[in-house]
């Protein structure tokens, strides 16, 4: 290859890694390999170096800094000592840290997660590792929400959200922040207030009533050029554009300004600044401010609300004719280990029997759900029929995902027609439907047996404890799957042809583990949710989007 | 072989040749994130076939062919998508390519000791690009050169350390 063509090559090539090469030159890298055995040799060389850069990038990274971390691996060290002819190359390998803890994992039952957790693209890794370093390390989190309305350029918040630097406006309702330092503030709408720590906002509009507990002494608020320091105590600060209302409703409070020396104001003592700066006495109006009991008690009033509005729906469900199972944890009466149907009319045969999993509550204190947590923990049901589409639709509360595959729902075999539900480690929804006849008992079924449909990865561990709505549909007559989380659509696939399932069934089947008999030493037979559920229900039809979207609204907690 | 020593085996040899599958896909794919995804695909399909794997045959070119297998029909799939190779020249392509694959643990070992070669300044571009993975306008923005510049010193620095590589992993298979 003359020079000037391995110039040009190894330009396109950046340019590709880069993401900025267009289609000619696409076909121009395309025609050069065609033309030039070695213009591919160096092609290959190029694309191994990056390979290389790309395994050790995630491997190197050191998440704190962000910088090369040169000294966690001995490799490193013995790399750093520029003796690389000295060592043992392929032993060497063998025996990397990263190996052993790869081969640790697989027997863990991990196998195949491997490749996907260690060799992300390092983009996404570094992307995906900073939101969760974003969320575990914000400045405050949202403790209360009350018909909260978000402006519309505002990504919608949700109580336990961890909330970052940035602007928050609501345009009405009321939502309870507590900053990282111990501060509680309860902004009411319409309000603009933009985080700046976990020690300062700074706000342009809007009621807030801060309550400052000793331990967060310092916290302070800043209107334009001013600033409010606490003192420890409680306060309320109205903004508009015409100026700014102070109360110290309790304790003590520095004001700053440029226009004027310090102030302080303790107990009973209002001021209010106008737009241009200068400072009058004001009233106390505690009453104007909503404090946390109130909050609370709005809260409530919410809860009870919301639990009516799905106790509503899930009256409609229990007589809805395509329904085929149905468990709305929320049954009248002693559970006596028995997960009683919601199906009306009723039948007893649709009772599911509680293998362990303890009562816990649900997404509202007046209701109830369970709790998976050891491997055996399970519900089990019987759910005759043969049908042709199916949705499956859950609100599960995940703690973590432990296992390769954790069960949210799956029948004890894996026979001709059944379906799996479930979701892997990497938190991707899992579903798919057995095409082709059990093949345990018999000769190993060459070609694929089923079409497993995998969402993108939804969870991340800051969504550890809260209340989600999965929900998958199974359209047997157009050949497809579909997820859905919280009520959006996350993933849409297309079965192919030779495997789309028309007849399906399910018969015996655990909700939140895996019960197989025939393979009592399976590796991966450890299937149990760790988690809770508090709602479950099979329907004979492949829900529409606005339908699960319904679900989800009616139901959210 | 029993049943449990048998995956025992196949899972260390899978381990061990992971890195090596890696660089196969991603060569012929030039792209992390989806030689991800393939790499996975390849995992599971192997452990599927693990009935057909047998202690005495080679390992890795029935993973380089389940490899292949894989990579054609993720070309073939996405079509739709930009990708930098057609089936062809991947199929062309992929019996140089399992012979250079192998290679690729060599390749890291010479890499770590050709860094520390270059100049701090040189080693910090190349770390943000390739390791971090920044933007090329970002890794511009932070060392206050233009785009254009910044392409042409990575070629450059890239090119020494190719050669640095190509050196070092030679002198290693001499040891």
């Amino acid at each position: 290859m003359n020079d000037s063509l391995r110039d040009e090559l190894e330009s396109l090539l950046f340019d590709w890694d880069a993401g900025t090469l267009g289609d000619a030159g696409i076909d121009r890298v395309r025609e050069i390999l065609r033309s030039d055995e070695s213009a591919r040799a160096a092609y290959l060389q190029h694309q191994l170096l990056n390979a290389a850069m790309g395994l050790d990038a995630s491997s190197r990274l050191d998440a704190d800094s962000g910088t090369i971390s040169q000294v966690s691996e001995p490799e490193l060290d013995l790399a750093k000592q520029n003796i690389p002819s000295a060592l043992p190359s392929d032993h060497f390998f063998r025996v990397s840290l990263w190996a052993v803890a790869a081969t640790t994992l697989l027997f863990c039952g991990l196998l195949g997660r491997l490749a996907y957790l260690e060799f992300s693209d390092s983009d996404t890794v570094a992307a995906t590792e900073a939101i969760e370093e974003v969320t575990s390390s914000g400045v405050a989190l949202v403790t209360q929400l009350v018909d909260v309305e978000f402006e519309p350029d505002q990504v919608s918040l949700d109580v336990g959200d961890a909330l970052m630097p940035g602007p928050i406006a609501i345009k009405s309702g009321f939502a309870q922040i507590e900053f990282f330092c111990g501060a509680t503030l309860i902004v009411e709408g319409p309000a603009e207030i933009d985080l700046k720590s976990s020690v300062l906002a700074s706000v342009t509009s809007g009621k807030f009533r801060a309550q400052v507990p000793p331990a967060a002494r310092g916290f302070s608020i800043e209107v334009d050029d001013m600033k409010v320091v606490d003192l420890g105590t409680e306060f309320g600060l109205a903004v508009t554009e015409n100026g700014a209302d102070i109360q110290v409703f309790d304790g003590e409070i520095e004001v700053h300004s440029p226009q004027s020396d310090k102030r302080l104001l303790t107990t009973g003592q209002a001021i209010v600044r106008n737009s241009v700066g200068e400072f009058s006495t004001g009233k106390i109006t505690p009453d104007r401010f909503v404090d946390i009991a109130s909050m609370e008690s709005r809260a409530d009033g919410q809860q009870t609300q919301r639990y009516e509005a799905w106790k509503t729906l899930s009256n409609r469900l229990s007589r809805d004719p395509r329904v085929v199972a149905y468990y709305s944890f929320d049954e009248q009466g002693a559970w006596d280990r028995k997960l009683h149907s919601s199906v009306r009319p009723d039948n007893d045969e649709l009772d599911g029997a509680i293998v362990g999993a303890g009562k816990v509550n649900g997404r509202w204190p007046a209701k109830s759900g369970l709790e998976f947590k050891r491997p055996g923990d399970r519900v089990r049901v019987r759910i005759p029929g043969e049908f042709d589409s199916l949705t499956f639709a859950c609100w599960v509360k995940i703690d973590s995902l432990d296992r390769w595959y954790n069960s949210l729902f799956l029948t004890d075999n894996y026979n001709e027609g059944e379906p799996h539900w479930q979701i892997l480690d990497t938190g991707q929804l899992f579903f798919s439907v057995r095409h082709k006849p059990d093949d345990l008992n018999g000769q190993p079924i060459k070609g694929p047996t089923h079409q497993e449909v995998l969402s993108p990865p939804f969870w991340k561990p800051s969504m550890s404890g809260r209340w989600l709505h999965l929900a998958t549909t199974y359209d047997a007559d157009a050949g497809k799957t579909t997820h859905y989380l919280n009520g959006e659509r996350i993933h849409e696939e297309t079965i192919a042809d030779q495997l789309v399932v028309r007849e399906t069934r399910i018969g015996a089947a655990s909700i939140g583990n895996w019960s197989i008999p025939t393979k009592p030493d399976a590796e991966f037979a450890v299937r149990n949710l760790n988690g809770s559920m508090d709602e479950f229900m099979i329907l004979s039809d492949a829900l529409s989007e606005n339908e699960i979207r319904e679900i989800y609204e009616s139901g959210k907690p | 072989m029993a049943p449990s020593e048998k995956s025992e085996r196949f899972v260390s040899l899978l381990t061990e040749h992971q890195n090596r599958i890696y660089g196969y896909v991603y060569s012929l794919l030039g792209d992390h994130s989806r030689a991800s995804d393939v790499v996975q695909e390849v995992n599971l399909t192997l452990w599927r076939k693990i009935d057909e794997f047998e202690d005495d045959r080679p390992f890795l070119p029935w993973a380089f062919g389940v490899a292949r297998f894989q990579v054609l029909a993720h070309l073939r799939d996405r079509k739709r998508d930009r990708l930098l190779l057609d089936a062809e020249l991947a199929e062309s392509l992929s019996g140089q390519l399992e012979k250079s694959a192998t290679q690729i643990d060599s390749v890291r070992v010479a890499l770590r000791g050709c860094l520390q070669e270059l100049s701090p300044s040189n080693r910090q571009l190349i770390e943000e690009r390739y390791f971090k993975a920044l933007p090329v306008e970002q890794v511009a923005q932070t060392s206050d050169r233009t785009v254009g510049a910044i392409k042409v010193a990575l070629l450059r620095i890239r090119r020494q350390l190719a050669q640095c590589v190509q050196k070092r992993s030679a002198m290693e298979g001499l040891a």
